[in-house]
């Protein structure tokens, strides 16, 4: 709450400012279109968008993936390739316009008027210079004439900026010797070398795990505070545009539907598209049993349907929106929204989204209900995977080794959902793989060391007492004889589900062949007569059309690729589900529409689930219990809400505390009007 | 920081030793393979030694003719020997010509080394200017027609183009000598041997030429798709500056590599060149030697090529590892 | 114009793009350079296996009468030095030449499938060995290589020379193969099928076929055309085929006395129908690296 105070009065001051002098407006895009030209034809990745943007401003660009966020962009700053076209509107920066420069002048004022930080740390440098030598090369642009000295001191100066400590040594390091943060860091101090009036920022802090996000974020904030400069700054994540913005643009299918300051986009939003974002933010599920999911997906950009693009999404889709895009239309002097709703002659509507304001009541509904599925579960209270001192080390090369996973022990319980949570590199997915017996357990303490440790051979005992084991069902299928004895049931009770990355599909099978491989495998008799049947049921099931039948991954969207993902699991009708990470790499409201038929699926089978995430969030809404993961080690175990009400490990409470919470600014009652 | 140089040094010399330990062993190895195979071909060695003559001898004389080449004795014991005299620099003499193969092949290898050494230099600097300029025009006219030019040219086999470009300027127009390192009679001055030189050199270049410039070209591509491009054009450097500095430097180190692999590559076509022109260098030598068994000669030449072939494998391994290094 | 404001809700809307569309696009992809590449392919193919319905001398004679006959009524092609008629051939060469191309790239390509599997599927140090030969073999300049193995082997017919030219050929496809098995068995569906039990030979004949053979028909293609040209060069120096057999390069290797002669024909017609298929194969080739980009990339 203070903070938006705080932030309120930040503002009035800018505005303030704003009307003192007449240049504080630093951008104004008017009427911008561009278009992509493709073998398949024009992309219209961004069209007929306007927007304004004050010194010292922050303005959030939400949309989903392939919305047109980038694009706009690298519109401003002419970085598109060269299949990108300018087809309409204008662009000034400073009261210059620069709409009609080419690359000759243009090159002249990036990194001086604007400047740019991309999303991947990982590539966005060179790896074949050191960090300090592309500061440089950033500073030297501007100031050609600097001293060696001076160029080495203003170097170590914008390390110091974005808090890089010892900055003086790790000017000669390499790209590859630092962390993902580091490299953001190291990027934004590149960015910023030459002063920029206006910085945009590309998805700055996606690549990055929630605690360095946390981190970047308030750098970004704090910088923006010292050096005034206006930034935009795209993101996918709501929460993250709360935390970041004082003014947030939804954008969907390349066009601006609603802009606004934050308090006006969380507080009253205008457009169907923004209260589906709102309501997909797990924040808004809250007492309920599904998250919310805007039906459908993006549209491509390739060929537009007439009218709104949004229209075949919207369940207050107007006839009209089938027929004319909507204007934007103006609700204040900052908000504006594009949706026929808002036209006088339209029906009043009620915007769906219950904030946590009355959730004490839906809590208890919740509270309740767990009281009863816990009532129900207490019948096969029975362990069905029982984790113990689970180790698993890999060799670098032959003198270092990495422990991936060290002693961890957990149990996931008949009809539980156990969520997993912890940073990239903590050693969740190799949990996952030991669980499947793809990774065999091979760290604990070797029996020879353990000998050794002890001083003395110990003859009687034959298993060393930290030996990993991992029970399912109460065989250890870490033994390699008892697992070869129960192989088949193993194998067709326990699967797996990756994380989407289109390697998770075959691209030479069509989706049939795909969802019954795993019957095919085990020579199972298909239940419902043939193999087909079957595919088009589980497809029936997890909601996707039968016209996919034939088809080939690659044709399909990220969602649906899920879907038959989770379809071929599903064929074996599984006791385990073991999903690592099955989410991480949706748009969010596909994400929603995944997680709830998770959900479901979950109560219609009941089988056991150990859901593998590092969106706190989405594990918080899904799951029963949660473990959290650090650095290999499982550092805390506990039921969902207590863990997330009062964590205790000290990391558990710094992952919490850094999760961006869009609730935080949505406190308080929200206006439902018109 | 002293004590981190010394180990830096210490570390180098460990790895030269290394590289160099593979390298005899695999000139050891390749040179038994040689030795065995040749000796194991169907053939006769006294035809070359001999001529016709050795169609006519007696079993006494082609034993004794055995005995004096020592061909009489099992592989093994010939290969020992011949390493023996190896070693002490005395590889034997060619049955062709009756003198030290490394004298003949001495006579040769210079020819061979001018021809295939300014190939190789045009190659390399030429294949680097081309695949700039047509990576900076990605798509237009130029670029198109030079991807054109080198899949067209990729088509074409050396030895007939050697031959339309003798029957046009040699047998047709009269320009240039059409075979020969120099014109017979007067061997030494340079403007002949550039003259005869120009055909070969023609070939070999125009030949390797595109494929080269066409790899610099898709590696430049590729990098310049790289987000740190992005980035680098976001900080205000000019496209020029990002090509060089950035994009160029980073292909540098995998070009070196795999020029240094196609030396080989380039040597071994210039052999074919060298047997279409008549152009007295290794390639002919070879190919004779393979013709007429002549085991010694080829013993030579085969461990030669070799010798080159690994030392830049060991080469492009270096290189490339320091780039990976760097990366 | 009331009605226009009702909340009417989702509709499912007209689709964008039907079937055939798709279809015509798809179609519209395949280049036409390809296509023209593909027919005039199909015809030296095809008049090379039927020529011997329509060629009606015998391309073995020797006409001593009319021997280097520039091009004429009674010789399309005219004659070469030994007076044998180059119409003729030119098809019964090309039929041995593409012949030996074949054969050449099955024996590589059966190698190479062996060679870079084994190498996939071994542990690190093997795999590394195996590589390292590889790349070595591939640096040997091939054509060198292939005359001394040739001349070793001795008289050389058809299928000692398809030997040797597979022998030397295999590498490059060899190292496509071993990235691909590795990079596949890295794979998700793969990790995914194994942990539902399946063996090995479901996931070799299921996952790692399908996928590595696509990203090496490419280089299988490109391997006929490397093949028909090392095949013409040895026999154009003499090592490869001997004169008697016809092909399109021991054709070529009367070009000495065809250069004395001034005797064009004899050089530039069978090089130019050598030239023309080979310039096919690349274009098949690149057409197929073009196909299988597109598909990876389209991820």
């Amino acid at each position: 709450m203070r903070v938006t105070t705080e932030r309120a009065g930040r503002r009035m001051k800018v505005f303030t400012e704003r009307h003192g002098h007449n240049m504080s407006e630093i951008l104004e895009v008017k009427n911008l279109s561009v278009s992509f030209d493709t073998p398949q034809g024009g992309i219209q990745a961004v069209r007929n968008v306007s927007f304004t943007l004050h010194s010292g401003e922050t303005l959030a660009v939400v949309g989903e993936s392939g919305c047109g966020k980038s694009a706009l962009c690298k519109a401003v700053m002419k970085l598109l390739p060269a299949s990108a076209r300018l087809e309409s509107g204008s662009i000034r920066v400073c009261g210059m316009d620069i709409t009609g420069c080419g690359e000759r002048e243009m090159h002249k004022l990036r990194g001086k008027l604007f400047s740019m930080v991309f999303q991947d740390p990982m590539t966005s440098l060179n790896p074949a210079m050191s960090v300090g030598a592309q500061i440089a090369e950033a500073v030297k642009v501007h100031e050609p004439k600097i001293t060696r000295r001076a160029l080495h001191d203003r170097v170590a100066e914008l390390m110091r900026l974005v808090e890089i400590d010892r900055a003086e040594e790790r000017m000669n390091l390499y790209p590859h010797h630092f962390s993902g943060g580091m490299r953001q860091r190291c990027v934004m101090a590149a960015a910023l070398a030459g002063r920029p009036a206006v910085l945009f920022a590309d998805e700055p802090t996606t690549a990055l795990d929630v605690t360095i996000q946390a981190q970047i974020l308030r750098l970004f904030r704090n910088i923006q505070r010292d050096l005034g400069m206006a930034t935009v700054f795209v993101t996918h994540d709501l929460s993250v545009a709360a935390e970041a913005a004082d003014r947030v643009a939804v954008m969907y299918a390349g066009k601006i539907v609603e802009i606004g300051t934050v308090e006006e986009i969380f507080h009253d939003p205008r457009h169907p598209y923004t209260w589906g974002l709102l309501q997909a933010l797990p924040d808004f599920a809250r007492g309920r049993d599904a998250l919310y999911a805007i039906p459908g997906m993006p549209p491509t950009l390739l060929n537009l349907p007439k009218g709104d693009a949004f229209a075949c999404r919207n369940p207050y889709a107007l006839a009209i929106d089938y027929e004319e895009e909507p204007p934007l239309f103006c609700i204040s002097d900052t908000h504006y929204a594009a949706t026929w709703l808002l036209d006088e002659r339209a029906p009043r509507i009620t915007p769906p989204i219950v904030l946590n304001s009355d959730s004490s009541a839906a809590e208890a509904v919740k509270r309740g209900k767990e009281a009863g599925a816990c009532m129900a579960g207490a019948a096969d209270e029975a362990v069905l995977l029982d984790v113990q001192h689970l180790t698993h080390v890999f060799s670098i090369n032959r003198r270092t080794v990495c422990k991936a996973v060290d002693d961890v022990s957990f149990q996931i319980k008949k009809g539980e959902i156990f969520g997993l949570i912890g940073e990239s590199g903590s050693g969740k997915s190799t949990v996952a793989r030991c669980i499947m017996n793809l990774y065999r357990p091979n760290g604990g303490i070797a029996p020879a060391e353990e000998r050794q440790l002890h001083g003395e051979t110990m003859p009687e005992k034959s298993k060393p007492r930290n030996a990993a084991r991992i029970l399912y069902k109460g065989i250890d299928t870490c033994d390699p004889v008892q697992f070869r004895k129960h192989k088949k049931m193993l194998r067709s009770t326990r699967q797996i589900i990756f994380q989407d990355s289109g390697s998770s599909l075959n691209q030479r099978m069509k989706v049939w062949d795909i969802i019954t491989e795993p019957l095919r495998i085990q020579h199972v008799v298909p239940p419902r007569g043939s193999l087909r049947a079957e595919a088009q049921f589980q497809m029936h099931y997890v909601g996707l059309d039968e016209a996919y039948l034939n088809r080939y991954p690659s044709e399909l969207s990220g969602g649906q690729r899920q879907r038959v993902a989770i379809a071929r699991a599903l064929s074996m009708e599984p006791e385990l589900l073991v999903a690592d990470e099955p989410v991480a790499s949706l748009d969010v409201s596909i994400q929603a529409q995944i997680v709830n038929l998770f959900r479901h699926l979950q109560q219609e089978h009941g089988f056991s689930f150990l859901f593998i995430a590092h969106d706190l969030a989405m594990v918080k809404f899904l799951c029963d219990r949660v473990g959290v993961m650090y650095q290999g080690k499982l550092v805390e175990v506990g039921e969902a809400e207590k863990l997330f009400t009062d964590p205790q490990h000290p990391y558990t409470k710094a992952l919490l505390s850094a999760m961006p919470k869009a609730g935080n600014r949505l406190a308080g009652p929200v206006r439902i009007q018109r | 920081m002293v004590i981190q140089t010394k180990g830096t040094a210490r570390n180098t010399i460990c790895i030269f030793g290394k590289k160099l330990f593979i390298f005899i062993a695999s000139v050891l190895i390749l040179s038994t393979a040689v030795f065995y195979i040749s000796r194991l071909a169907p053939g006769d060695p006294l035809v070359s030694y001999y001529g016709d003559r050795a169609e006519k001898m007696s079993p006494e004389q082609r034993e004794w003719a055995e005995e004096k080449l020592g061909l009489n004795e099992t592989i093994a014991v010939q290969y020992a020997r011949w390493l023996e005299n190896a070693l002490h620099g005395d590889f034997g003499i060619s049955y062709k010509y009756k003198t030290p193969v490394v004298s003949v092949i001495g006579e040769r290898v210079g020819n061979t080394l001018l021809l295939g050494g300014i190939g190789f230099l045009l190659i390399f600097c030429l294949a680097l200017l081309l695949g700039i300029m047509c990576a900076c025009r990605e798509g237009r006219l130029f670029d198109s027609v030079v991807c054109k030019i080198g899949t067209i040219s990729s088509c074409i086999p050396e030895f007939w183009f050697s031959l339309l470009l003798i029957l046009l300027f040699s047998v047709n127009l009269k320009w240039l000598p059409g075979s020969g390192a120099y014109t017979a009679g007067q061997s030494g001055g340079w403007e002949d041997r550039a003259r005869h030189l120009i055909l070969p050199l023609t070939v070999v270049v125009l030949g390797h030429l595109w494929y080269y410039a066409y790899m610099i070209r898709n590696s430049i591509l590729a990098e310049m798709r790289a987000d740190y491009v992005l980035l680098a054009k976001a900080k205000g450097l000019t496209k020029r500056r990002v090509l060089y500095r950035h994009c160029l430097r980073n292909v540098m180190p995998s070009y070196l590599s795999i020029m240094a692999v196609s030396v080989p590559h380039i040597l071994g076509g210039t052999y074919i060149i060298e047997t279409v022109f008549s152009y007295p260098g290794l390639g002919t030598l070879t190919y004779e030697s393979a013709r007429y068994h002549d085991y010694n000669l080829l013993m030579l030449l085969c461990l030669l090529t070799g010798m080159v072939v690994i030392l830049c494998n060991l080469v492009a391994q270096a290189l490339g590892e320091r780039g990976m290094n760097i990366r | 114009m009331e009605n226009k404001f009702e909340i009417v809700g989702i509709r499912p809307l007209p689709q964008g793009e039907q079937e055939w569309q798709k279809k015509r696009r798809r179609s519209r992809n395949i280049q036409k350079s390809s296509v023209g590449a593909f027919l005039i392919l199909a015809v030296i193919a095809l008049g090379c296996l039927l020529c011997d319905w329509f060629v009606t001398r015998d391309p073995g004679y020797l006409d001593l009468q009319n021997c280097s006959m520039p091009p004429n009524r009674d010789f399309l092609f005219g004659t070469d030095t030994l007076g044998r008629d180059i119409f003729a051939m030119i098809w019964y060469g090309g039929r041995i030449s593409l012949l030996i191309g074949m054969a050449a790239t099955i024996i590589s390509t059966f190698l190479a499938v062996v060679f870079g599997a084994l190498s996939g599927c071994a542990p690190a140090w093997l795999d590394a060995v195996m590589m390292r030969l590889a790349e070595i073999l591939l640096s040997m300049p091939a054509l060198p290589a292939a005359i001394l193995l040739q001349a070793v082997l001795g008289e050389a017919n058809a299928l000692s020379i398809s030997f040797v030219l597979g022998i030397t050929g295999w590498m490059s496809i060899a190292k496509v193969v071993r990235s691909e098995v590795r990079r596949i068995r890295e794979c998700e569906y793969v990790i995914a099928s194994r942990s539902m039990g399946g063996g090995f030979f479901h996931v070799l004949w299921k996952h790692l076929t399908p996928n590595f053979v696509s990203s090496i028909m490419f280089m299988v293609v490109m391997n006929v055309r490397s093949a028909i040209v090392a095949e013409s060069t040895l026999s154009f120096m003499g090592i490869g085929l001997p004169v008697e057999t016809v092909t399109w390069g021991s054709m070529l290797s009367l070009s000495e006395d065809a250069m004395l002669a001034n005797a064009w024909w004899i050089i530039q017609i069978p090089g130019a129908f050598l030239v023309v298929t080979l310039l096919c194969f690349t274009n098949l080739g690149n057409c197929l690296r073009r196909r299988m980009n597109r598909g990876q990339s389209n991820l």
